[in-house]
């Protein structure tokens, strides 16, 4: 069985043009993932304290990316009051730029099965800027991750998951039913 | 265990020996460069060490163009500046950096401003920013600690903004690195056992951080079998020529160790004492060295148990936990001993910290880059209660 698996796939892969639709499903796949991501911020950021706490010490404006290169996508937030905002697509003059070396490493971190200490310990991730408010960033980021992917998932990424209170899940719904009404309003 | 992915450079030359230093010439032939720039500190010049490399070039067609002996603790951007302008214009083609890590980092950030042609190294700060090939730089370490010559990283104080920047290329790494037992005879019996406590840390986070792998691991213990036989020696005689030449050694071994599999919250910590409470990094890391262990044994048990049997001890019949206890218990004894004959202090309180300032450098420590790479979780509170134990 495994065997007409392998050579199935093998075939599929030998196809004319199959590196090229691969790749477009992978930039397909890391920006919706980014296009959640983004409004993500705004979401958690409206419902959870530790994510205010966090960034009550950021200086108003800083702005970072996330992206993936050499040309794929990327987004831009920015710390206002007492929220990040996502400005949406694209560079935007960031201040910190968090870049994945590729569609691969982007995917590992983007689709859960590894988190983004993990992919900085294995050098997927180039950092442009102050290193030191890069760790504040993936603190957010943790934060983020911990609001929006199922507790086992969140297990397997963080390295110290958040103990789950009541609280937490109150919160954690709270999230869940603002980030799709967050996400078209991006979209629109 | 093997990691699924990991990646490990080092493309530095090494020389060791007890005349080392007289190699240096032929190198820069090899390298294709003819007028040195030699950057080192008062400390070094006045220790008569420059000498040394003078007399390397006396039968040479090689030579020094200009010493330039003003490499503070921590370079600016200011410093990098002024030494990248002197160096166009003395007609430099080479870096012979002589000394401990500023010295050593005072010349990557030189060569930055002059290869990347700009006066702006503030926008070059990050993880592989630089993109141009930066000019041939020959380490000559006059420590045995911060491993500085066969790594990726440079520290660089921002004198406007106060506040440290750090370049991690690499491209930063020196062509050649040498070691010579000479130049590290002169270091004092304190400085010893704190440079030697920082390797040995270098050593035992790059074997048990995230980015752990098989060939680092092999720098990392046989830099810590080097420790365990030379550091006491060389604390206690100085003029030892084996043991400094050892202790060089495991230096470099560490350096290679961490500058790939990095280090973690040990170092993070130890940079915030140094930030808030200016202690010298070496004395933080070795005070901090068994708390960081001990703390870290939750999640690792396994590699922190492994490091006892290349400190020394038995490594039979015991459960993991137990085992690194073990581990923390011979580390203890190390700074112990090296404390008494030192008088290096082994709590915080005794190094210039005040109780009032644990809370900054916790604060300042789960912000330091070293604290991505540590294996457990550390949040400010835990900082603190780590702190709290070492002070």
């Amino acid at each position: 069985m495994d065997s007409v698996l392998n050579r199935t796939v093998a075939r599929i892969r030998s196809l004319p043009g199959f590196p090229d639709f691969q790749a477009g499903v992978k930039h397909v796949l890391c920006s919706t993932v980014l296009s959640v991501l983004g409004p993500a911020f705004e979401v958690v950021g409206r419902h959870v304290p530790e994510f205010r706490k966090e960034i009550e010490s950021w200086e108003e404006g800083r702005r970072f990316s996330l992206g993936v290169l050499p040309k794929g996508p990327a987004i831009t937030l920015e710390k206002r009051g007492n929220t990040i905002h996502y400005l949406g697509k694209g560079l935007r003059s960031p201040h910190i730029t968090m870049s994945f070396k590729n569609y691969d490493s982007a995917l590992l971190v983007l689709m859960s099965v590894m988190g983004s200490h993990q992919a900085f310990a294995e050098n997927r991730i180039l950092v442009e800027g102050d290193l030191a408010k890069t760790m504040e960033i993936n603190r957010v980021v943790n934060i983020v991750n911990a609001n929006l992917l199922p507790g086992m998932v969140v297990k397997k990424v963080l390295k110290g998951p958040p103990k789950m209170t009541l609280k937490n899940y109150v919160n954690k719904g709270k999230v869940y039913a603002g980030l799709v009404p967050a996400v078209v309003r991006h979209l629109i | 265990m093997i990691p699924h992915y990991y990646q490990h450079f080092c493309p530095v030359k090494i020389l060791s020996g007890h005349n080392a230093v007289s190699n240096i010439p032929y190198e820069m032939d090899i390298l294709g460069c003819r007028r040195a720039m030699v950057v080192t500190d008062k400390g070094v010049v006045d220790a008569g060490l420059i000498n040394l490399v003078r007399e390397a070039f006396a039968d040479s067609d090689k030579e020094i163009a200009c010493v330039f002996d003003e490499a503070p603790p921590d370079s600016s951007n200011r410093l990098v500046n002024k030494l990248a302008k002197l160096f166009e214009k003395e007609k430099c083609d080479c870096f012979l950096a002589v000394g401990g890590g500023s010295a050593l980092d005072t010349a990557k950030g030189a060569n930055i401003v002059i290869s990347e042609g700009t006066d702006d190294i503030l926008s070059l700060q990050g993880n592989e920013i630089i993109k141009k090939a930066l000019l041939p730089m020959i380490a000559v370490p006059t420590t045995s600690g911060t491993g500085s010559e066969v790594t990726k990283v440079a520290v660089i104080y921002n004198e406007e903004k106060n506040v440290k920047m750090a370049f991690v290329s690499d491209r930063l790494y020196p062509r050649v690195a040498v070691l010579d037992s000479r130049m590290t005879m002169t270091v004092p019996p304190k400085l010893t056992a704190a440079t030697g406590m920082d390797a040995l840390t270098h050593a035992m986070e790059a074997y048990t951080c995230l980015q752990k792998n098989p060939i680092d691991d092999v720098f990392a213990r046989a830099a810590i079998e080097l420790i365990r036989k030379y550091l006491v020696r060389a604390v206690e005689n100085g003029r030892d020529e084996e043991a400094r030449l050892g202790m060089a050694n495991a230096s470099l071994l560490a350096g290679i160790a961490f500058s790939n599999s990095m280090v973690g919250m040990i170092h993070a910590l130890a940079h915030a004492c140094g930030g808030v409470c200016h202690v010298p990094h070496g004395m933080a890391n070795a005070i901090l060295l068994p708390h960081g262990l001990e703390y870290n044994i939750s999640g690792i048990p396994r590699y922190i148990a492994e490091l006892s049997g290349m400190l020394g001890g038995s490594i039979e019949y015991m459960e993991e936990k137990e085992q690194a206890m073990v581990t923390v218990s011979l580390v203890k004894n190390l700074l112990g001993r090296v404390s008494r004959i030192s008088g290096l202090p082994v709590r915080l309180r005794d190094a210039g910290v005040t109780e009032d300032k644990l809370p900054a450098i916790a604060s300042a420590a789960i912000n330091d880059g070293a604290m991505a790479f540590n294996p457990v979780e550390v949040s400010y509170d835990e900082a603190l209660e780590v702190l709290k134990k070492a002070y």
